[in-house]
């Protein structure tokens, strides 16, 4: 079981210092304990106990961590972590832990049954995540609890037969708890005010490391800067000083001041400079823009921008500010940029406090990015795609075939042990094994043999289609005249399905077995074809349990009452006629082994 | 689809039609036949673009005899984009057997695929690095003397084209500049060059107005054109500034100050020449007495600019004689430039016209308005007799000659004023000597007298009689189509006051009173707020959203807004703008919602849709008025109304009110889109202003919705955007139908035979 444990202070008010101390944690219960054995400051509380769970911000100044308990059992217990490193992963492993928690109302109650049967013996042994897993899922799904009470717990069907189908449930579960990633915020936290105090003539700026985090995302040429002089340079806070100059520079727009204090200065000079990464890098995004607004590609157009003709000055066009060395940055630019960064959305996870780190795990996000970026060619073809789809007029269009979702099989495996013997059948029939299969062949003969099952599905093909038109048409026919007719007994009420007219008890009970026999087919028909002694076994066992089964549902056909007989029978008889088939085939397959046990090599379990 | 249009099969590349389409179908094959020109006004969002495409297509096909070429004028690259794109489907709706041959034409910086001439930065350094490579002399160098470097793509394209004028290079197909590109390099030609070569075979021909309008360029690229191609300029609302620019020039400081260092060279090149190579100076000398301005057959990379002129202007003489010798001609110009230096030394605004100024020139400077006139011709031959390649440098003697070219051979239309610096920084010098063109009809006439059909289009031609008027052409078909609506998916609205009531608006004294900026701002944030998607803004001047941007980010509105939504500005960096526009695009693709600031008359609004999601809400921040103030527009206005009798106000209100529906009219682009329109400014709700919008936006403007205020437009907003969501039929209902199936028209038709 997953447990953590972390140096921490409690406190129970957010004023006082706290009580430093180790606080553990595993998924049911919480344990604090005090690094001075004195202090009465003791906890051992349980999660179920624990209604939700506040934290402070990252980047405030205190890294806390609020666990709220139910009102009428008192307030909650409050954390001060050193870092917020620490509070983060609490905080996430609180989370996930009532998350669990509370998406199961009752669960202290029916806790027993599942844990005894997993205390049966069981050939295999299971991580204790793998239990819980297992225990949550009954104790969701009351059809599956019962499923595996009556088939588990009678010994039908052993545990690990039972959950081998359910692989599903249990690996979708793992992955549902994921850490969900905060995106950048909207504000535009780059653009730093100064704040002026009014009795002296200084000005203060005021940086929080997610300020920085967006001052290196927004702006490249610092981030570089930063990377290339701090430490080596210069010390942190020179350079934020620095920054926060050019910054005020800018501000002013006094260009004449900008560019003497960039000519002396030549590090000041980075910040007021054109940030020659960005346009680097819009260089190489223009050239994949979608061409139906490139409006680049119209300036290029040969004549229809010639310098010094048409009209210069018509009160149309804003003369062109004049290109300097410290150019101007406007606020348009600087919230096309910031608008930009936030689509990009943030990329790197790291702790927001030191500035360093932050620097370099932006530099490599982006290094990641650039590896990923499509190839030309790709690039093209999308565009192409986006322009046909853009200039089409969708009312005009014939509607569009409906979507179909494409087929996903999450675990190949899976599939290909489902279809095995689905496979072995169709090719052999159901004399397949018997089919000469001498166990003593030469290499020759399993060659010709195996060139004869060959040329044999050649020749029949892949069935195509599948079932015969005709079978289908009456397959079809029949259901459809079913239906019709229940439908025409039932009248006109929609709402209303035959299993409605029926008594409850009835109907629970067919409902209930309808279940189990499914459950049950389903490890029958998967057993074949029979290689082990274990599936013998198990076939034997399930044999029996359909064979009881298949009593009660004849119970409960002549016990029902004339009116409903006929309802009833009808929906019996699917049932009966599944399970029918599976005993013939038992039957068969049980005639055959008898036929051929006498001339069985020596250790071959058939 | 196909259906019947007056006994035309025409192909439509859709399932079903709108009966607008059809009816914008009949009128434009009524032109056709007719073989005149046409004036068509189709709301937005009616597919326009694919109806003209699919009828002439159409009608050339199955009028083969005719041999009609389609020459389709955009205003922009990214607008032939999306054209070739519909031209495409189109394409691939036709009947198998026929061939067409459709393709994009633009400039080398566009085209071209050397990797050696596409490290040059600017569009300039592309043309001359592409000439250095290209052009004939150098050719021939290189022909001798393996070593110099010319261009292996474009080698390879001359090698296959030489095999036969008329073998077909290029194969039946929709070619987008890309494809273009794309197909060079898989067979190793030149693109640009083929690209022109074959504009000669092409069934449809897609490029900007100025290949045709702007004689410079025109006399180059379309002087083969035949008198049977249909020319068809879409979005034409701004055709009449299109066809002035073409013909005006302007001359600043910096260029006389290149256009003197240019003479400079040229003489240094001169004297080499005489030393080295005496003979061909007399060569030219020889040809100019014979009176060829021209030498004779020009190859295809050695053109450069054409004569600013119009064709039928032009001189068909010799040049005269006091300016064939080089040395002549260079000191001829050296005394204009001086004299454009010395008139450019003034302190206040000058106006002149054409004959006064050609005097002056006389009386000051000893040139006679005939020397002036050849300006262009003698520079022309004196350039490609220096065999200079680097034409980008030699732009600013290339301005002042066809500056004096078009000052001598117009008398009337043009004038010519000084400004010593910009009427709203009076405290900067920038000099600027304008030689503007007053009269739209002069650029284009060439192409109405030269072209049988000319289709003149657009969302916006209201009032539709006057185009006729600024053009000077008499239209057969002079149509404005309104729009059959399935449900009123447009919602305009005037808003004159902000929530406290008070007036808002952009004029002069009002538009810096910090109440209004507030009223504004709080508009915006309302609608933000309640508005999915994406939002654009567009605002009177770069100016006036710069300001009222930092207004509202002083006031804090701003940060409020990015709450919402994402911001984008449009900025006067092509580069940066574009950029912008593709976040924001993936902006409202992802579902952040975005807002972009755009400028009316900007480059945004002339070309770039905000369809869909992209644009559920456009506000116009005020009536994009022309700055008043401006010289040149009092110019053009007293032209206006002096020939045209068209009052002053009468075309500033015309031109604000195309521009502000051309701003709004972004947002629908078919009837399953839907969108709100605000024409924030008090002014729109006066009559006069109002009137003036076109009909598909006024049959949609309640009287309700005339005078509100920010609270009852935010009402209205939301109870527009809730009906919008709700589903809703296509085709519409009973006797008005919105969408027609094939049946549908076939039946239409019948019964218009029945009728008659």
């Amino acid at each position: 079981m997953a447990v953590i444990s972390v140096a921490t202070r409690y406190k129970t008010t957010v004023k006082e210092p706290g009580v430093p101390g180790v606080l553990k944690m595993n998924e049911e219960r919480f344990v604090f304990v005090p690094n001075d054995p004195r202090s009465l400051m003791k906890l051992n509380g349980e999660f179920k106990n624990i209604k939700g769970h506040k934290f402070s911000k990252d980047g405030s100044k205190q890294a806390l961590l609020n666990l709220t308990q139910d009102p009428e059992k008192g307030t909650g217990y409050i954390f001060e972590f050193d870092n917020f490193t620490d509070r983060n992963s609490c905080r996430d492993f609180i989370g996930r832990v009532l998350g669990k928690l509370q998406s199961v109302p009752g669960r202290p109650n029916e806790q027993s049954v599942p844990e005894k049967s997993a205390g049966a013996p069981l050939p295999e042994q299971l991580s204790a995540i793998e239990m819980e897993r297992r225990i949550k899922l009954l104790r969701e799904d009351s059809e599956l609890l019962r499923l595996h009470k009556q088939f588990v717990l009678s010994g039908v069907l052993t545990e690990s037969e039972f959950w081998a189908t359910r692989k599903a449930l249990l690996g979708e579960d793992t992955n549902r708890t994921t850490k969900q990633q905060p995106g950048f915020k909207s504000a535009m936290l780059a653009d730093v005010r100064p704040s002026a105090d009014g009795r002296t003539n200084k000005v203060t700026f005021s940086l929080t490391p997610e300020i920085i985090q967006q001052i290196f995302a927004e702006k490249p040429a610092v981030h570089r800067a930063f990377l290339n002089l701090v430490p080596s340079k210069m010390s942190e806070k020179d350079f934020w000083t620095k920054y926060c100059r050019a910054e005020y520079l800018n501000r002013t727009r006094n260009a004449a001041v900008a560019a003497a204090e960039a000519a002396e200065d030549e590090e000041l000079a980075v910040f007021l400079k054109h940030d020659d990464i960005l346009a680097n890098e819009a260089r190489r995004k223009i050239r994949r823009v979608d061409p139906t607004l490139d409006m680049e590609a119209d300036e290029g157009d040969d004549y229809i921008h010639l310098p010094d003709h048409g009209i210069l000055r018509d009160g149309q066009k804003d003369t062109a500010e004049t290109e300097t060395e410290v150019s101007r940055r406007t606020l348009s630019q600087d919230l096309n940029r910031h608008a930009a960064v936030v689509l990009e959305g943030r990329a790197l996870d790291v702790e927001l406090g030191d500035t360093r780190t932050v620097a370099e795990a932006l530099a490599w996000s982006k290094q990641e990015l650039l590896s990923k970026e499509k190839s030309e060619e790709n690039v093209n073809l999308e565009k192409q795609e986006r322009v046909a789809r853009m200039t089409e007029l969708e009312d005009l269009q014939a509607p569009r075939n409906p979507q179909y979702a494409s087929l996903c099989i999450k675990d190949p495996r899976e599939y290909f042990d489902s279809q095995q013997a689905n496979a072995l059948r169709a090719l052999g029939g159901t004399e397949f094994g018997t089919n000469s299969l001498d166990l003593n062949l030469s290499k020759e003969e399993v060659y010709l043999h195996l060139k004869e099952q060959i040329s044999e599905a050649k020749s029949r093909g892949l069935r195509n289609p599948i079932i015969r038109p005709d079978t289908a048409l009456k397959v079809f026919s029949g259901l459809s005249q079913h239906l019709s007719s229940t439908r025409f007994q039932l009248g006109k009420n929609s709402q209303e399905s035959a299993l409605d007219r029926i008594p409850h008890r009835t109907k629970d009970d067919l409902m209930h077995h309808w279940t189990s026999i499914q459950e049950l087919l389903r490890h029958f028909w998967s057993s074949y074809p029979i290689t082990t002694a274990g599936l013998y076994n198990k076939v034997q066992r399930v044999k029996d349990a359909m064979g009881q089964i298949y009593q009660k549902l004849q119970e409960i056909k002549e016990s029902s009452q004339s009116d409903f007989r006929h309802q009833v029978s009808l929906l019996v008889q699917p049932m009966l006629q599944a399970l029918d088939a599976a005993f013939a085939h038992y039957d068969s397959e049980q005639q055959k082994r008898t036929a051929r046990s006498s001339a069985k090599p020596n250790g071959f379990v058939r | 689809m196909k259906l019947e249009v007056e006994g035309l099969t025409v192909y439509f590349p859709y399932e079903s039609i709108y009966p607008e389409q059809v009816e914008y179908m009949r009128e434009l094959k009524r032109a056709l036949d007719a073989g005149g020109h046409a004036l068509l006004e189709m709301p937005t969002g009616t597919g326009k673009t694919a109806a003209l495409l699919s009828l002439i297509v159409s009608y050339s096909i199955h009028n083969p005899q005719l041999k009609l070429k389609l020459l389709y004028c955009t205003r922009t690259v990214h607008e032939m984009e999306k054209t070739l794109a519909e031209l495409r489907l189109l394409a691939s709706h036709l009947p198998n057997s026929t061939n067409i041959l459709a393709l994009g034409l633009s400039s080398r910086k566009n085209l071209c695929i050397n990797p050696h001439v596409l490290s040059a930065q600017s569009r300039d350094s592309v043309d001359a690095s592409c000439r250095r490579l290209t052009a004939s002399w150098v050719r021939t160098l290189a022909h001798h003397n393996p070593q110099l470097p010319t261009c292996p793509f474009f080698e390879a394209y001359d090698r296959a084209s030489s095999a036969g004028p008329d073998a077909l290079l290029l194969p039946p197909g929709v070619y987008t500049l890309g494809d273009l590109r794309s197909f060079g390099r898989s067979k190793g030609w030149c693109p640009y060059f083929l690209a022109r070569h074959m504009i000669r075979y092409a069934n449809v021909v897609v490029y900007s107005y100025q290949y045709l309008l702007d004689p410079k360029v025109a006399t180059i690229i379309s002087k083969e054109m035949h008198k049977e191609c249909v020319v068809v300029f879409d979005e034409a609302h701004n055709i009449d500034n299109v066809c002035i620019e073409a013909l005006s020039v302007s001359i600043r400081k910096q260029t006389l100050e290149g256009a003197t260092r240019n003479l400079t060279q040229m003489s240094h090149e001169i004297e080499r020449l005489k030393a080295t190579d005496a003979g061909r100076l007399r060569a030219e000398y020889n040809r100019l007495v014979e009176g060829l301005a021209q030498r004779g057959n020009l190859a295809i990379t050695d053109a450069w600019l054409g004569n600013p002129a119009l064709p039928d202007d032009i001189l068909k003489e010799a040049v005269p004689g006091n300016i064939r010798r080089a040395e002549h001609f260079l000191s001829v110009l050296r005394r204009l430039v001086q004299y454009l230096k010395s008139r450019l030394l003034t302190e206040k605004v000058e106006t002149e016209n054409p004959v006064n100024f050609c005097a002056a020139i006389n009386s000051q400077a000893g040139i006679d308005q005939k020397m002036l006139k050849f300006c262009y011709d003698r520079l022309h031959s004196l350039m490609l007799t220096l065999e200079i390649t680097n034409t980008d440098e030699f732009m600013h003697i290339q301005t002042v000659c066809d500056f004096a070219t078009l000052v001598s051979t117009y008398a009337r239309g043009f004038s010519i004023i000084i400004e010593p610096y910009d009427e709203r920084m009076p405290t900067i010098p920038d000099p600027v000597l304008q030689l503007s063109c007053h009269d739209a009809s002069l650029a284009i006439k060439p192409v109405f007298d030269r072209f049988q059909s000319v289709i003149i289009t657009s969302g916006t031609l209201s009032p539709i009689d006057l185009y006729p008027r600024l053009l000077n052409f008499s239209p057969v078909i002079s149509c404005s189509f309104t729009m059959s609506l399935t449900r009123d998916c447009i919602c305009p609205m005037v808003l004159t006051r902000g929530s406290d009531q008070l007036p808002v608006s952009t004029k002069f004294d009002m538009r810096s009173d910090p109440g209004v900026v507030r009223n504004y701002g709080r508009l915006l944030l309302e609608m933000v707020a309640a508005v999915p998607d994406g939002i654009v803004c567009f605002f009177v001047s770069y100016s006036y959203m710069d300001g009222i941007v930092n207004n509202w980010n002083e006031m804090g509105i701003l940060q409020d807004v990015m709450q919402h939504k994402l911001v984008f500005i449009e900025t006067q960096d092509v580069v940066e703008t574009t950029l912008a526009l593709d976040n924001y695009r993936k902006a409202c693709d992802c579902g952040r919602g975005a807002v972009f600031f755009s400028v009316a008359r900007g480059k945004v609004a002339e070309g770039i849709d905000f369809d869909r999601h992209y644009g559920r809400l456009v506000i116009m921040f005020g009536v994009p008025f022309q700055y008043t103030l401006s010289r040149i527009l009092l110019a053009r206005l007293e032209y206006l109304r002096e020939t045209f009798q068209i009052k002053e106000g009468d075309f500033l209100t015309f031109d604000a009110l195309r521009q502000a529906a051309q701003c709004v009219g972004r947002v629908i682009r078919s009837k399953a889109d839907y969108g709100m329109m605000i024409f924030a400014d008090k002014r729109y709700s006066r009559h006069d202003k109002r009137s003036k919008l076109p009909g598909w936006i006024l049959s949609h403007l309640h009287d309700a919705h005339l005078n509100l205020s920010t609270d009852m437009a935010l009402h209205i907003a939301r109870e527009f955007l809730r009906r919008m969501a709700q589903p809703y039929d296509k085709t519409g209902c009973g006797s008005k139908k919105t969408l027609l199936s094939e049946e549908d028209v076939m039946k239409m038709s019948e019964g218009a035979m029945d009728t008659y």
